[in-house]
C-alpha cells in the first residue's frame, strides 16, 4: 500500500483558504452546539422538581419564601388581611436531592403541627407569654423579622391559619411584615415585584445559614414537577401587559414598513441617497463586500429553489395535454428566470471587479443589502409553527439541520474540488506525495471524509 | 406673517422631536443637539457619533469584548463596516480615526445607513427579546460558513493535507453531536409545552414557552425579562414615532448635504475609494454562476425536447378558438406561479416565507381558529429540499470519482481499491 505514510503539504495560499473555510464551518457548528447546550440546561432544569420553600419564623409567623407567585390561579381571592401579607416570592435554582426533599417534607409536617399548637398556645396566653415562645423569638431575632413579631404574634398566627385554609396549591402565605420594607409597599396582586423579594432573601442552604440559624425553623417546602402542576402556572400581569404591548408594537412597525415604499418619505430617502452618491463623485453604485456576499447568497438560494422546482415538474407525469403544456411553459419560464439570475451575477461581477465603470446595478441596492447578510424581514412579528407531537417536532428539527448540513457539505465539496484538482493535475503523477494527495482527495471528495482509498503498486519487477 | 412664523416654529420643533425619537430608538442614541452640531461639523459631536456608529454597525458587539475597544479601534471597525457595505464617500473613509474631525461626515454616514433600509427595525430585531421557542434558523445559515467573516487563520507554513482531513472528521463529529442534542431539546420542549398547556394568557398560543416557564421558576430572570421587554417596548415606540416624523429629518439632511457641497465642491476630484470585494465574495459568486449555468443547460435541454414533442403532437390545436382562451389562462397561471417562486428568494420576500421567526406551538386539539404554518407542511418542503441537495451532492461526488479514476487509470502499475460501497 502506498501513500499512507507520505505527507502532502498544501501550498500556502491554498492551505490558508482551505483551513479558513474549514475553521469557519467548525466555528459555526461549535457555536450552534453551545447555544443548544444552553437551552438544554434551562429546559432540563424546568423539568426537574420545582421547590417552593416556606419558612416559619417565630410564633406562628409564617414566612413563605416568596416563590412561585403564579401557582395560584386566582391570587387576588386569597384571603389576606393586609396587602403586604400577600407577598410571595420564589426560590431559584436549587435542586435538592431526593433525601433532602424527603427530610424537608417531614420537617414541614412537623412545623405545620407546631404552628397549629403555637396558635392555640398564643391565643390562650396572650398576655403571659411562655418561655418557649420567647426563646423562639430570640432565636429568630438574628433574622430580619425580629422587630415585628414580638408585637404581632397572634395576628400573624391567625393570618397563617387563614392562609392555610386557602384552597388550591398556594399552601403558604406570608407575614414577614418587617422583613423586606419593599414588601409592604407592593400593591397586592402586583407580580412584577416578585423578583425583588427573592433577591432580598436568598433561598436554599445560604438562607438557612444566615437567617434560620440556631432555632433552625426549617423551611417548609412544596415539591412539584411541571408535569403535575404545570397547568396551574400563570404569567404575571405586568409581564402579560408588556408582552402584548410588544407584539402590538412590532405589528405596527411592520405595517408602517409595508406602506413605506409608496410615500413621500421613501422618495426623500431615495433622493438623499442619490445626492450623496453624486456628491461623493461616483456616479454608480458599487457594491460592497457585504452586499456581494448577500447577493451571492440570495442567488444561491434562487438556484436551489429553481432546481427543486424543475425536478418537481419533470418528475410529474402529465395526464393530459393541458398539463403537458403547463409543464412546458414552466420549464421555459424557469429558463428565463435562470437567465435573469445569470445576468445579475455578471452585473455584480463586473461591478465588483470594475470592468465596466459606470455600470449601474439594476437591482434595488437599498433593499438588497442589510446587516445580517441580505435577509430582510418584511414582517417582524413571529408567525406560529404548529406541531402535533414530539416525533413531528423532532423530524422537523432534524430535517432542518440535515438541510443546513447538506448545504454546507456541498459548499465545502465545491471549495475542495476547486482547490484540490488543480493540485492533482499539476503534481508529478505517481510519486508518493501525489498518491497521498489523491488518496486524501478521494476520501474528502468522494466519501465525505468517511472512507479511504487503497492504492497498491503492482510492480512487475517483483 | 404670523402664520408663517408659527409654521416655521412648528417645523423648528418638529426636527428636534424627530431626532429625539430616532435617538431613543437607537442603542445609546445621542441628544438632538449633537445632530445639530454635526451639521456645522463641530468637533464635540464627533466622539459621540463615532460611538453611535460603532454600536449601530456592530450591534452584537455590545455583549462581548469589542465594547472595550479604544476609540481608534472602534473607528476602524466602523470604517471597514462602511466600506464593506459599499459606502461611497471617500471623505469619511479617509478621515482620521476617532478624532474630533469630520462630525458632519459621520452624520452623513449614519443617515446613509438609515436611508438604505430598515436599519432601526433590523437593530431591534437583532436584540429582540425572544419569548417564544423557535427552531434554530438554519435558513439564514449560521451553520454554513458563508456570510460569516473569514476567520483569522495563521498559516505561515504549508499545511499538511491531513489537517484538512482531520478538520473534516471533527466537523462530521460536530454535526452528529448537534443532531443528538437537538433531538433531546425537541423532546424537552415538547414536554414543557404539554405540561403547561392552557397557561398562556394569549389563547392562540396556548402553552408557555421555555423563556416564560423559566421566568416563573426564577424570579430574578423574571425581573430581567420584564425589564428587557419594557426597554424594547420603549425603543419600539420611539421607532414608530420616528417613522411618522422622519420626513422632516430627510429634508434637513438635504440642507446638510448642501452645506457640505458648498464647503468642499472639489470632492469630485478626490480619488474614489473603491470598496474592496473579498476573495470570498467573488468566489461565492463564481460558484453560483457555475451552478446557474449548469441548471440553465439542463432546463434548455428539457424544454427543447418537450417543445418539440408538444408541437408534433398537437400541432393542429392552435387553430381551434377555445384553445387560445385555455392557453391564455394557462399562461397567466404559470406566470403567477413563477412570480410567487421568484418572491421566495428575493430579499423583499413575502411575509409567509420561512424567513420570519416562527414561534413553536404544540397544537393539542385542532383548534380551527389557529393560524400558522403546519409542521407537516414544512416537513414536506424540507424533505424535498433534502432530497434535492442529496442528489446534488452525489452528483458532485461521482463527478470527482470519475475524474480521479481517469487520473489513476492513466498510470500503469497502480491498483486503486475504492472503498466498499462503490
Amino acid at each position: 500500500m502506498l501513500g499512507a505514510k507520505a505527507d502532502y503539504l498544501l501550498p500556502m495560499d491554498c492551505a490558508r483558504r482551505l483551513v479558513a473555510e474549514m475553521q469557519g464551518a467548525l466555528d459555526s457548528c461549535a457555536e450552534r452546539q453551545r447555544q443548544l447546550e444552553r437551552s438544554l440546561r434551562v429546559s432540563r432544569r424546568l423539568l426537574q422538581v420545582w421547590v417552593r420553600l416556606r419558612i416559619c419564623l417565630g410564633v406562628g409567623s409564617v414566612w413563605a419564601m416568596p416563590w412561585l407567585p403564579c401557582l395560584c390561579r386566582e391570587p387576588a381571592r386569597t384571603p389576606a388581611p393586609e396587602p403586604e401579607t400577600k407577598e410571595e416570592a420564589a426560590t431559584p435554582a436549587c435542586t435538592p436531592n431526593a433525601q433532602d426533599l424527603k427530610e424537608l417534607e417531614l420537617l414541614t409536617q412537623a412545623l405545620e403541627k407546631a404552628v397549629r399548637v403555637r396558635r392555640v398556645v398564643s391565643k390562650a396566653g396572650q398576655r403571659d407569654r411562655t418561655p418557649s415562645l420567647t426563646s423562639a423569638s430570640n432565636a429568630t431575632a438574628s433574622g430580619a423579622t425580629a422587630p415585628a413579631h414580638s408585637q404581632v404574634p397572634s395576628q400573624a398566627g391567625s393570618r397563617a391559619s387563614s392562609a392555610r385554609s386557602t384552597k388550591g396549591v398556594q399552601r403558604a402565605t406570608v407575614s414577614a411584615r418587617s422583613a423586606d420594607p419593599e414588601c409592604r409597599l407592593r400593591p397586592r396582586g402586583d407580580r412584577t415585584q416578585v423578583g425583588t423579594g427573592a433577591q432580598a432573601i436568598r433561598p436554599g442552604p445560604g438562607l438557612r445559614d444566615q437567617q434560620m440559624a440556631p432555632a433552625a425553623v426549617p423551611p417548609a417546602t412544596e415539591l412539584f414537577t411541571l408535569k403535575e402542576k404545570g397547568t396551574l402556572l400563570q404569567l404575571p400581569v405586568a409581564f402579560r401587559k408588556a408582552a402584548s404591548q410588544n407584539s402590538r408594537l412590532w405589528a405596527q412597525l411592520s405595517a408602517i414598513q409595508a406602506s413605506d415604499s409608496t410615500d413621500v418619505t421613501r422618495a426623500a430617502k431615495t433622493e438623499f441617497l442619490h445626492k450623496l452618491q453624486t456628491a461623493s463623485g461616483s456616479s454608480s453604485h458599487r457594491p460592497g463586500a457585504a452586499e456581494v456576499e448577500a447577493q451571492a447568497q440570495s442567488l444561491r438560494k434562487a438556484c436551489t429553489l429553481l432546481r427543486l422546482h424543475m425536478q418537481k415538474e419533470l418528475s410529474a407525469a402529465p395526464t393530459d395535454w393541458m398539463q403537458e403544456y403547463r409543464v412546458l411553459l414552466i420549464l421555459e419560464g424557469l429558463q428565463t428566470i435562470v437567465g435573469q439570475c445569470l445576468h445579475r451575477v455578471q452585473v455584480l461581477q463586473a461591478a465588483a471587479t470594475e470592468q465596466l465603470p459606470g455600470l449601474r446595478l439594476v437591482e434595488k441596492p437599498t433593499q438588497a443589502s442589510s446587516l445580517c447578510g441580505g435577509e430582510l424581514h418584511s414582517s417582524w412579528s413571529p408567525e406560529l409553527l404548529l406541531y402535533s407531537s414530539t416525533k413531528e417536532l423532532q423530524t422537523l428539527a432534524a430535517l432542518k439541520l440535515r438541510v443546513a448540513m447538506l448545504d454546507q457539505q456541498i459548499h465545502l465539496e465545491k471549495v475542495l474540488m476547486a482547490e484540490l484538482f488543480p493540485l492533482i493535475n499539476t503534481q508529478e503523477a505517481g510519486r508518493p506525495p501525489w498518491l497521498a494527495l489523491c488518496r486524501a482527495a478521494y476520501s474528502l471528495l468522494c466519501e465525505g471524509g468517511e472512507r479511504f482509498l487503497t492504492v497498491l503498486r503492482d510492480d512487475p519487477t517483483d | 406673517m404670523g402664520r408663517r412664523r408659527r409654521r416655521v416654529e412648528g417645523a423648528a420643533r418638529a426636527l428636534p422631536e424627530a431626532i429625539a425619537a430616532l435617538s431613543r430608538s437607537l442603542p445609546a442614541g445621542p441628544s438632538p443637539e449633537i445632530f445639530r452640531r454635526a451639521k456645522f461639523d463641530r468637533p464635540e459631536a464627533a466622539p459621540v457619533l463615532w460611538q453611535l456608529l460603532f454600536r449601530v454597525l456592530s450591534p452584537l458587539a455590545a455583549n462581548n469584548a469589542l465594547t472595550d475597544l479604544a476609540p481608534e479601534a472602534q473607528a476602524r471597525v466602523v470604517k471597514s463596516a462602511l466600506v464593506s457595505q459599499g459606502y461611497p464617500r471617500s471623505a469619511m473613509l479617509q478621515s482620521p480615526e476617532g478624532g474630533p474631525q469630520g462630525s458632519r461626515e459621520l452624520l452623513l454616514a449614519l443617515s446613509w445607513l438609515l436611508a438604505r433600509g430598515p436599519l432601526l427595525e433590523q437593530l431591534l430585531a437583532q436584540t429582540r427579546v425572544q419569548l417564544g421557542d423557535e427552531l434554530p434558523q438554519c435558513e439564514c445559515d449560521t451553520l454554513a460558513s458563508r456570510g460569516l467573516p473569514a476567520p483569522h487563520v495563521e498559516t505561515e507554513r504549508p499545511v499538511d493535507l491531513r489537517l484538512v482531513e482531520w478538520m473534516m472528521g471533527k466537523l462530521r463529529f460536530g454535526w452528529r453531536r448537534l443532531i443528538s442534542s437537538q433531538q433531546e431539546q425537541c423532546a424537552l420542549l415538547s414536554k414543557i409545552h404539554l405540561y403547561t398547556r392552557g397557561c398562556h394568557s394569549q389563547k392562540r398560543l396556548g402553552h408557555l414557552s421555555v423563556a416564560e416557564t423559566e421566568m416563573l421558576r426564577d424570579p430574578e430572570s423574571s425581573q430581567q425579562l420584564l425589564q428587557a421587554l419594557e426597554s424594547e417596548n420603549a425603543r419600539l415606540e420611539a421607532a414608530l414615532e420616528w417613522r411618522h416624523r422622519e420626513l422632516v429629518f430627510w429634508q434637513w439632511m438635504d440642507t446638510v448635504l448642501d452645506a457640505c457641497w458648498s464647503e468642499s465642491p472639489a470632492v469630485t476630484s478626490q480619488p474614489t475609494v473603491l470598496p474592496m470585494i473579498s476573495e470570498r465574495g467573488l468566489g461565492a459568486l463564481e460558484l453560483v454562476k457555475q451552478d446557474l449555468q449548469a441548471l440553465q443547460e439542463e432546463l434548455r435541454e428539457a424544454a427543447e425536447r418537450r417543445r418539440e414533442a408538444w408541437e408534433a403532437q398537437v400541432g393542429g390545436l392552435g387553430r381551434q378558438p377555445e384553445w387560445s382562451t385555455t392557453r391564455k389562462a394557462l399562461q397567466e397561471a404559470v406566470e403567477r406561479e413563477l412570480v410567487a417562486l421568484q418572491g421566495s428568494w428575493e430579499p423583499s420576500s413575502n411575509p409567509s416565507q420561512p424567513q420570519r421567526p416562527h414561534r413553536l406551538v404544540r397544537s393539542q386539539d385542532e383548534l380551527p381558529g389557529r393560524q400558522g404554518l403546519q409542521a407537516a407542511e414544512v416537513i414536506r418542503t424540507l424533505s424535498a429540499q433534502e432530497a434535492s441537495l442529496k442528489r446534488a451532492l452525489h452528483q458532485l461526488q461521482s463527478q470527482c470519482q470519475r475524474e480521479l479514476a481517469r487520473l489513476a487509470g492513466a498510470l500503469p502499475g497502480l491498483i486503486w481499491i475504492m472503498a466498499p460501497g462503490h
